[in-house]
């Protein structure tokens, strides 16, 4: 077990599925006592993915996890491609908390075209202007907790 | 992609403040963002895009051949666990240009390569259901399913060898795959060659991570010849991406498909 805030190795989620999120919700819902894990943060990420999926996104298998002191601001490089359209989708499994995300080109401005979010995710959409290298930066704040667990995934179209 | 081995670095930290004043989102010139000035942590893994990201961007601009693409490589048989990863990389990057070709069994043909590979890794556990279901989706031409499993078939094996403490093995999966899929684009941009296509291969932050991650690999794996080819075709293709600042230029295309071709010869190589 690794120490609070301490990153942690990505899961390995072969099956993403609605019935693991499902499960995801009920075990919250039943348990009186959360014992959130990374695994349930990548689960909403993976609900969070459902319209685009329908919209025709292809959801990237890896991801990024792990845990972070609440309000902590995290930052990712990651290449995009102009012509593809991304959606990237931040997810935590504790209630209480709030999300923001933001993506940035090369040359530090905003490139998020639109955001959406919910209870436990929160989605962005861009339109990379050019192909490159992109920094999508973001936080989680939580009302109770010091340490809140997180996801980030990703699709494209 | 797992080497995602999360190492969280602190990055200028407490240097200045982040500035991101309240602005509508999309608002250009507004925010303004300091990346040298970043208060919080740099996540320090990287993901490696898979080739169909770049595929997509392709088919948009065009129609390439995709079945012209494909290349029938009789892979070398070999107890070389390094060699075998890059290989491994290589055959799931070949992989998606199957599905965008189409050709059912290319990807089958695959799938049974899959197989050998993990076998000869000693990963067929986590390998076989993946790769069943491969082939599976290519009996019912079933490419979105296919396109998934290639991607995690990849994940799997990397996570797996991850799990087994065998981190550079993992990147070697990612640098065969990423040197499969860039040979892949610079063919289909020298056969019709236009900026928009071009700059798909603006990608020097993965390229300076792959050889960031070939520094970090133990010395009997940084020593091994086609890890060594590798290191010196990466600087290769860095130059000329670092060179495209005003786009790239059709030499610099050759150049880039030249040396990645080169090392797939290596990869693929009896010896």
């Amino acid at each position: 077990m690794k120490a609070p805030f301490e990153g942690r190795k990505m899961m390995n989620h072969a099956t993403s599925s609605l019935v693991k999120v499902a499960c995801a919700a009920l075990a919250l819902s039943v348990a009186s006592v959360v014992y959130a894990t990374v695994d349930e943060a990548h689960d909403f990420t993976m609900e969070a993915a459902m319209p685009f999926v329908e919209q025709g996104f292809i959801v990237r298998e890896d991801y990024w996890n792990g845990e972070v002191k609440s309000g902590q601001k995290l930052m990712i490089t990651h290449q995009l491609f102009k012509g593809n359209e991304y959606a990237f989708w931040l997810g935590t499994s504790q209630e209480g908390v709030t999300l923001d995300m933001k993506v940035f080109d090369e040359k530090n401005q905003p490139v998020q075209i639109k955001a959406t979010s919910d209870k436990f995710f929160m989605s962005v959409r861009v339109n990379p202007p050019k192909t490159g290298t992109y920094r999508i930066v973001f936080d989680l704040k939580s009302k109770k907790d010091e340490g809140v667990l997180w996801a980030l995934s990703y699709g494209y179209r | 992609m797992n080497h995602l081995v999360f190492s969280s670095v602190f990055a200028g930290l407490l240097i200045g403040t982040l500035n991101l004043a309240a602005a509508p989102q999309g608002t250009k010139g507004v925010e303004e963002f300091d990346p040298l000035a970043f208060p919080g942590k740099v996540v320090g893994d990287v993901v490696v895009p898979v080739p169909s990201e770049v595929f997509s961007v392709l088919d948009k601009l065009g129609e390439p051949n995709w079945r012209a693409e494909l290349r029938k490589a009789d892979l070398p048989p070999s107890s070389d666990r390094t060699k075998l990863s890059l290989l491994f990389g290589y055959t799931v990057a070949e992989g998606f240009v199957a599905v965008q070709a189409e050709d059912k069994e290319a990807v089958k043909d695959l799938g049974r390569d899959i197989i050998d590979l993990a076998k000869s890794l000693g990963l067929s556990k986590s390998v076989l259901p993946h790769a069943q279901s491969i082939l599976d989706a290519a009996d019912k031409s079933n490419w979105s399913a296919i396109r998934k499993e290639f991607d995690q078939t990849q994940k799997t094996v990397r996570d797996t060898m991850e799990q087994m403490k065998d981190i550079d093995l993992s990147h070697c999966v990612s640098l065969g795959g990423w040197l499969r899929g860039t040979s892949s684009v610079t063919s289909v941009v020298k056969k019709s060659f236009s900026a928009d296509r071009a700059e798909l291969l603006n990608q020097p932050m993965l390229v300076e991570h792959f050889v960031s991650s070939i520094e970090k690999m133990p010395v009997s794996t940084r020593d091994h010849d086609v890890v060594k080819s590798i290191r010196k075709g990466l600087a290769v293709v860095l130059q000329q991406m670092e060179g495209a600042v005003d786009g790239f230029s059709k030499d610099a295309v050759q150049e880039i498909s030249k040396t990645c071709d080169g090392l797939l010869t290596e990869i693929l190589a009896k010896k």
